[in-house]
């Protein structure tokens, strides 16, 4: 089949012209399909497959690639900055404000492929946009690998969210680098479900690095049986009044293990920094496993950092006063769980948020029993 | 290449970490030749252990805040003048004598000096019901069995750790506390201690047993004034509750500029037995209390309490534990501290519950207060959980004096510096409230105080 009859297959195109500013998408390492509609194309937007990125613009590539995550921030890093291939470079110009978001889709289709996804996406002063990522593919016997490095600039006044919403087949490795510099009172939001792969370690970063900006991370995980999701979020708070907030709901089910890692560093001269950071952990088997490992380093007076976690199962009471309404186990369950993802959720643009809830209804399937 | 020359690595090699030139398998040998057979083993498996565990570096996540190759210098220590006191209070020195004379309401005393115990008094109606307060030196003649069976076994083997295996080769002395099936204390048992020697290793053990629906309390105080150069105090405190058990261990820490101290604490908490913890940190340059709560038998129960106060550069570090092994166990940790001028502290928490400790509740705290610019508070409370049906949680908080209390005493005609004390001796004294024992608050609150005259 094929590649982009795929994606028209998915839907993508679809979707594109009701709910999206633009798609591209990923097959393999390569990107086969990108557009972008062409009113914001007339104000200067740029979404680029990283290649043609490189070729087309390549003043602005230089000036930016590299200069958030450095090839030795890590092994994996390093890894992906040697042979990356495929990814998006993003350009929303000064005072753009992109109403719908710009959508990116990757799908890995053969096994015991390795991907290397590169994103740069630079939101220039006082912008304004929404950015999607959605990763699938089918299962194999054999496992796969997903190293992405995602580097983000937001400038002065600039507001970015990036979603991901990661499904990938059980057998995937799924190794994300993923960081964001924040200047002055800009803000970035980090959106992050992970429900598929083996393993996931992704820690989505903000760098407050000028005054009042603001960094938010939500992200929800769901390991179901023989799935590790090691996530979480760091903020580094570098400058004056800058504040930040992580919220990290994760469910583990079967022998599902999902752990909350994060970081929260406030340097001195960041007075006034504030800082908030909430993990809930739902168990559903007596096999489920959850472990929360915060770092909190403060080095300034002025600030204000707290931090909290609950470990809880799926309430009796609640699941008997569901089940006397008349649902099944499977139904009350479910029900439960979706509102205690509620939160995350629906902070999604709606289509996504209904995908969302079905996959966890999905992945909810034979829980009872 | 000449074969003869030993290169650096291979000369790295041959001297294993931490051996010094009083610190050596020789002093172990000498030390230990006249005790019995089954301890001199156990010192020289030690010390085995000891030399084969490398000296923990900031790579390892429990040390990642503590440098030891900046913060202790082994090969500068020299061994101490192990000398027997004289029992006579007026012959102590003036800090020792002031902290003994807030004792009066005990149920018995221990004194010690430099690592030697030499003072013991205990109520006589208890010593008819067969308690055992002693030294440990005394008890290896006394209670041969006893400590075969628990000195440095169960709790802490030298296997925990490069501390725990070098205590378990080089210590002098200590205490010795066992309360028989059923005997409760009404006051508990108080433990002075007093470091006189700067420049010195010391290394002494606490063991106490608590045998079935005993109760019993200690409070073990240990002080010096400054130390000029740098004097390793080491402590490894193992705490056994025998089923249906209450022991409360009270651990006061008041050492002089200049000790590095270092306390291994481990208890084991067996069936409805409730074994309470109090970790106060004054004083000392470096402090680092590993802290192991195990609740090993189900409906054991520990509260784990912590309090630091930092001024200077003083560096604290704890690391605590809790370990549910056991279904239908409980554990509730607070550790709070204030921060000072350069002053620096860790606070490192692990809730681990094993797969079969269903029903478990462990709640883990640690709040910090910055009260100056160039203070730092690290805090890492972590949850490994492996069973289903528990009730868990943690927080952390790093936050600055509250501004609203401050004005609301100000407008109360208090000075700027008699409300911020008021308001630190507030968010401290909460602690304290949560084990009301005899002397103890008030000791506590009156090192506080002082520390906050100095601010």
């Amino acid at each position: 089949m094929g590649r982009k009859t795929t994606f028209e297959r998915l839907g993508i195109p679809e979707a594109e012209q009701k709910i999206l500013a633009g798609v591209g998408a990923q097959y393999e390492s390569e990107m086969v399909y990108h557009s972008l509609k062409k009113e914001w194309e007339d104000k200067g937007v740029i979404f680029d497959s990283i290649e043609e990125g490189l070729k087309n613009h390549p003043e602005l590539f230089r000036k930016y690639f590299g200069t958030v995550i450095p090839s030795q921030d890590n092994k994996f890093a390093a890894m992906n900055s040697a042979v990356w291939s495929g990814g998006s470079f993003v350009y929303i110009p000064k005072g753009v404000e992109l109403d719908t978001p710009l959508q990116a889709y990757f799908r890995v289709n053969q096994e015991r492929m390795g991907q290397f996804e590169r994103t740069l996406i630079i939101a220039d002063e006082g912008s304004h946009a929404h950015y999607i990522e959605g990763c699938t593919a089918p299962v194999y016997s054999t496992e796969s690998f997903h190293s992405g490095v995602i580097e983000i600039v937001v400038h002065k006044d600039a507001r970015f969210r990036y979603t991901t919403i990661q499904n990938w087949s059980n057998n995937m490795y799924n190794l994300v680098t993923q960081r964001a510099l924040v200047h002055q009172n800009a803000s970035m939001e980090w959106l992050d479900g992970n429900l598929g792969s083996k393993l996931t370690m992704k820690y989505p970063s903000c760098y407050l690095i000028g005054e009042g900006a603001h960094g938010e991370i939500l992200s929800i995980a769901y390991a179901g049986n023989g799935q590790h999701h090691d996530t979480g979020g760091k903020v580094v708070h570098a400058a004056p009044r800058t504040t930040s907030s992580i919220v990290s709901k994760s469910i583990s089910r079967g022998t599902g293990r999902s752990s909350y890692r994060g970081l929260c560093k406030v340097y001195e001269g960041a007075t006034h920094a504030k800082s908030n950071v909430e993990c809930d952990a739902l168990l559903l088997n007596e096999t489920s496993r959850t472990d929360t490992y915060p770092y909190i380093e403060i080095e300034e007076r002025d600030a204000n950092v707290g931090h909290e976690a609950t470990v809880s199962k799926v309430g009796e009471e609640q699941l008997f006063y569901l089940m006397s309404r008349g649902m099944s186990e499977e139904e009350a369950m479910a029900l439960i769980v979706r509102g205690f993802i509620e939160p995350i959720a629906k902070e999604l643009p709606m289509e996504y948020a209904v995908e969302l809830n079905r996959l966890i209804d999905l992945e909810m399937e034979g829980t009872v029993g | 290449m000449d074969s003869t020359v030993v290169k650096p690595d291979e000369a790295k090699a041959a001297a294993p970490e931490g051996v010094t030139e009083i610190l050596n398998l020789n002093r172990v040998r000498t030390y230990s030749a006249p005790e019995p057979n089954w301890l001199k083993e156990r010192r020289l498996h030690a010390w085995d252990v000891y030399e084969k565990t490398p000296m923990p570096t900031t790579r390892l996540e429990e040390w990642r805040y503590t440098d030891l190759k900046k913060k202790l210098h082994l090969d500068s220590l020299a061994w101490p003048k192990l000398t027997e006191c004289e029992d006579d209070f007026g012959a102590c020195p003036d800090g020792l004598q002031e902290a003994m004379q807030a004792d009066h309401s005990a149920s018995g005393h221990v004194w010690e000096i430099d690592g030697v115990v030499f003072h013991i008094d205990l109520e006589e109606g208890l010593q008819d019901k067969g308690v055992v307060l002693t030294s440990l030196r005394r008890a290896i003649d006394s209670h041969p069995e006893l400590l075969q069976q628990n000195l440095a076994t169960e709790a802490l083997p030298p296997e925990s750790g490069k501390f725990e295996a070098l205590n378990g080769a080089l210590w002098t002395d200590g205490i010795f506390l066992h309360v028989p099936k059923g005997v409760r204390l009404d006051l508990p048992i108080r433990v002075t201690r007093w470091v006189s020697q700067s420049g010195v290793a010391l290394f002494s053990r606490t063991l106490i047993i608590a045998e079935p629906g005993s109760q019993v309390s200690l409070v073990d105080e240990i002080l010096s004034e400054d130390l000029e150069s740098q004097t390793l105090v080491s402590d490894a405190v193992e705490v056994l509750a025998k089923d249906g058990a209450q022991v409360q261990y009270v651990s006061l820490q008041r050492l002089g500029h200049g000790a590095f101290y270092q306390a291994s604490q481990r208890t084991l908490a067996q069936r409805d037995s409730t074994l309470d913890t109090l970790n106060v940190s004054m004083g000392a340059s470096t402090s680092r209390v590993d802290l192991n709560a195990q609740l090993l038998g189900p409906g054991a129960n520990s509260d784990m309490l912590g309090l630091y106060f930092g001024d200077d550069s003083q560096h604290f570090d704890h690391n605590t534990s809790q370990d549910h092994i056991a279904p239908n166990t409980s554990s509730d940790l607070l550790y709070k501290g204030a921060l000072d001028h350069t002053s620096r502290s860790v606070f490192r928490g692990i809730i681990k519950v094993h797969p079969k400790a269903q029903k478990t509740d462990a709640y883990q705290t640690n709040r910090n207060l910055l009260l100056s610019d160039d203070a730092r508070a690290d805090s890492l409370p972590n949850l490994e959980i492996q069973a289903d049906d528990v009730r868990c949680s943690h927080g952390a908080t790093v936050g600055q004096l509250d501004a609203e209390s401050r004005f609301y005493l100000m407008s109360r005609g208090l000075t700027r510096e008699q409300a911020e004390r008021l308001v630190v001796l507030g968010f401290l004294g909460e602690v304290l409230s949560r084990l009301p024992l005899g002397g103890v608050v008030e000791k506590v609150t009156k090192v506080i105080e002082a520390k906050l005259r100095q601010v």
